[in-house]
């Protein structure tokens, strides 16, 4: 077990409530330093949520998130964003922005108030372009770009703001399978070559197993459990966090489970007839 | 080698480097403040200007250019300048690139303000209007922006809507008014589509500092505000302080557009139009975004008073009729191209 790694981050007793609905509920979970930890469940299980929550962007949420032992709430905005980075949700941002322009906003939390661009900046960003591969498009307008290119070029703007840990909320939503590995693969590369913690909230069960160090299932505001993908993708859990019959298989190239559903697909529903 | 030659400016589209435009609008501007100065129902030398200026011998002429033409001379720019840059916070502020100090309600609030004061309190006096002009921007500010947090978050959305109420609910106190008090109106009515003619240059030295002081605060929260330009969630991301920026923001914009009425009336569209102007040519950085609006609008303000002279010749027109018509013009355009 990789139990061996001391957390980078702890959440303690997190709790959340929108009114009367409880979206997180007492929930612990440690995310090990150097790792990709994948948040996955069913819709509203409130994985996004927790991955904001650890960005702290919740207002009234209570319990602790300890960052290397400290909490995160006596960080200042910009102490926090300069050591956990955050690509939201379907993010967004003007079609007239440039490429390199939009990498810049990474450089936020490293700078004060009128100090100008400095050397470190301007390195920072092309780094982070050229670790995505985005340099060729500096000039363009991020309007202009495909899917695949403009989830590159979010990345590089997170990657530019230097940060140990990279938290990415459900980052290939809207991408295709080509892009998608694309994506996913480069987030691989970010914490493979450079250590870095990644926590990612991916709804493709499959994608959490083949790139998961960590995985863990929120069910109803809690963990309802963690590990290597090996011991949790078993069809009893499936059933009962994701609500599926399935067949659990190793996947023939990366040896990673694979789940099946048995639903309604085509071949079910012929063999009925 | 050849393709090098062939693409670059193509690549960078309008964009040609803030150094050069900057230096090309400060030279407009020169240029179109030395048109206002010169043209109008009376033409005037070069050496005619300078001598009023520099060498005032007390002539007619020289006590019509000091008098007359030296205050809408920079009247105009400065609240041209102001509202460049108000229209660059509020369309970030927003994520609108239609929104403007008029959306907000700012400039109806500010016609209200000096409707009431003219009306009701018996307010008589150019500067005793232009002080309630910005009173009301103030205030219109203030209100629009707690209404807007106080309904939970201060989305983009909503302050336009909470706005864009405000504004209409103005403009209908505005028409009851003027309608039961129609002695006053034709003498409000000059005032309330906007204009820098007949204007003491008293409000130019009141507006200035205002001015200053909100594009100060502009400069310094540019960071924050290119940041503002992505979503909420990502802005956050990157540890900028929401509601902070936004109500500091907010403050400078009621500055800026509150001495741009006060010392002009509500001149419309101009903070709508430049924005567009100024990101096509330095980009959508603030820190360049803010001079080159506050540049173009000078430039933009001053020509259109000078065209204001001579569309009805002779009689001058409002110029925040003129600014209306090229903002109509440029907000259809805009509307179409986001349509196809």
């Amino acid at each position: 077990m990789a139990d061996l790694v001391p957390s980078r981050i702890e959440v303690r007793d997190l709790t959340l409530t929108y009114g009367h609905d409880t979206v997180l509920d007492a929930l612990n979970l440690p995310i090990p330093r150097g790792k990709v930890t994948v948040l996955a469940g069913p819709n509203g299980c409130g994985k996004s949520t927790l991955l904001r929550a650890i960005r702290r962007l919740h207002t009234g949420q209570k319990g602790q998130i300890l960052l290397d032992n400290v909490d995160i709430a006596s960080l200042g905005a910009k102490d926090l964003a300069r050591q956990i980075g955050l690509l939201a949700q379907n993010p967004s941002a003007p079609p007239d922005m440039t490429v390199e322009e939009l990498v810049r906003l990474g450089r936020y939390p490293h700078q004060a108030m009128l100090q100008p661009w400095s050397e470190r900046d301007g390195a920072a960003v092309n780094r982070a372009m050229d670790g995505t591969g985005v340099t060729g498009l500096k000039t363009r307008r991020i309007g202009s770009l495909s899917g695949g290119q403009l989830q590159r070029a979010w990345i590089a703007m997170v990657l530019a703001q230097e940060t140990d840990v990279i938290c990415l909320d459900e980052p290939v939503n809207h991408l295709d399978m080509a892009h998608q590995l694309d994506c996913l693969d480069l987030v691989l590369k970010l914490n493979q070559e450079d250590g870095r913690t990644i926590v990612l909230v991916l709804h493709d069960l499959n994608l959490a197993a083949r790139y998961a160090d960590q995985l863990v299932f929120v069910h109803e505001g809690r963990v309802r459990a963690l590990g290597q993908p090996e011991e949790l993708m078993k069809p009893e859990l499936l059933a009962e966090v994701f609500e599926v019959d399935a067949a659990i298989m190793t996947d023939p190239v990366h040896g990673r489970p694979i789940c099946i559903p048995r639903g309604r697909a085509r071949a079910a529903v012929q063999e009925v007839a | 080698m050849v393709s090098t030659l062939a693409m670059s400016p193509q690549s960078q589209g309008l964009r040609l480097g803030p150094a050069r435009v900057y230096a090309g609008l400060i030279l407009l501007l020169a240029l179109s403040m030395l048109m206002s100065l010169t043209l109008g129902y009376k033409i005037y030398s070069l050496d005619q200007v300078w001598m009023a200026l520099f060498a005032h011998d007390g002539s007619e002429t020289a006590v019509v250019i000091a008098g007359l033409r030296l205050p809408r001379a920079l009247i105009a720019p400065l609240a041209g300048a102001a509202l460049g840059m108000a229209g660059v916070m509020v369309q970030t502020l927003s994520r609108n690139r239609i929104a403007s100090p008029d959306t907000l309600g700012l400039n109806a609030g500010a016609s209200l303000a000096v409707v009431v004061a003219s009306i009701m309190l018996g307010v008589q006096s150019l500067a005793g209007l232009s002080l309630a002009a910005a009173f009301g921007a103030f205030v219109t500010a203030i209100v629009v922006f707690g209404v807007a947090a106080s309904a939970g978050g201060l989305s983009p959305l909503k302050i336009v809507l909470v706005g864009v109420t405000f504004a209409s609910l103005s403009h209908a106190f505005v028409e009851v008014l003027l309608t039961s008090n129609e002695a006053q109106l034709q003498q409000l009515l000059f005032w309330l589509s906007g204009a820098f003619v007949d204007r003491p240059i008293a409000l130019f030295y009141n507006g200035l500092p205002v001015v200053i002081v909100g594009g100060i605060i502009g400069i310094g929260l540019s960071r924050a505000l290119d940041a503002l330009q992505a979503d909420d969630s990502t802005a956050a991301g990157l540890g900028v302080p929401l509601a902070a920026v936004r109500g500091l923001a907010f403050v400078a914009v009621a500055l800026l557009t509150g001495a741009a009425v006060s010392m002009a009336g509500p001149v419309a569209f101009v903070g709508l139009v430049v924005p567009h102007a100024a990101r096509r040519l330095v980009g959508l950085r603030h820190i360049h975004q803010l001079p080159a609006a506050a540049l173009f609008g000078a430039v933009y303000a001053t020509l259109a008073d000078v065209a204001a002279r001579f569309v009805i010749y002779p009689v001058e027109a409002p110029v925040g009729a003129i600014t209306a018509v090229v903002g109509a013009i440029v907000l259809l355009v805009l509307l179409m191209r986001r349509a196809a």
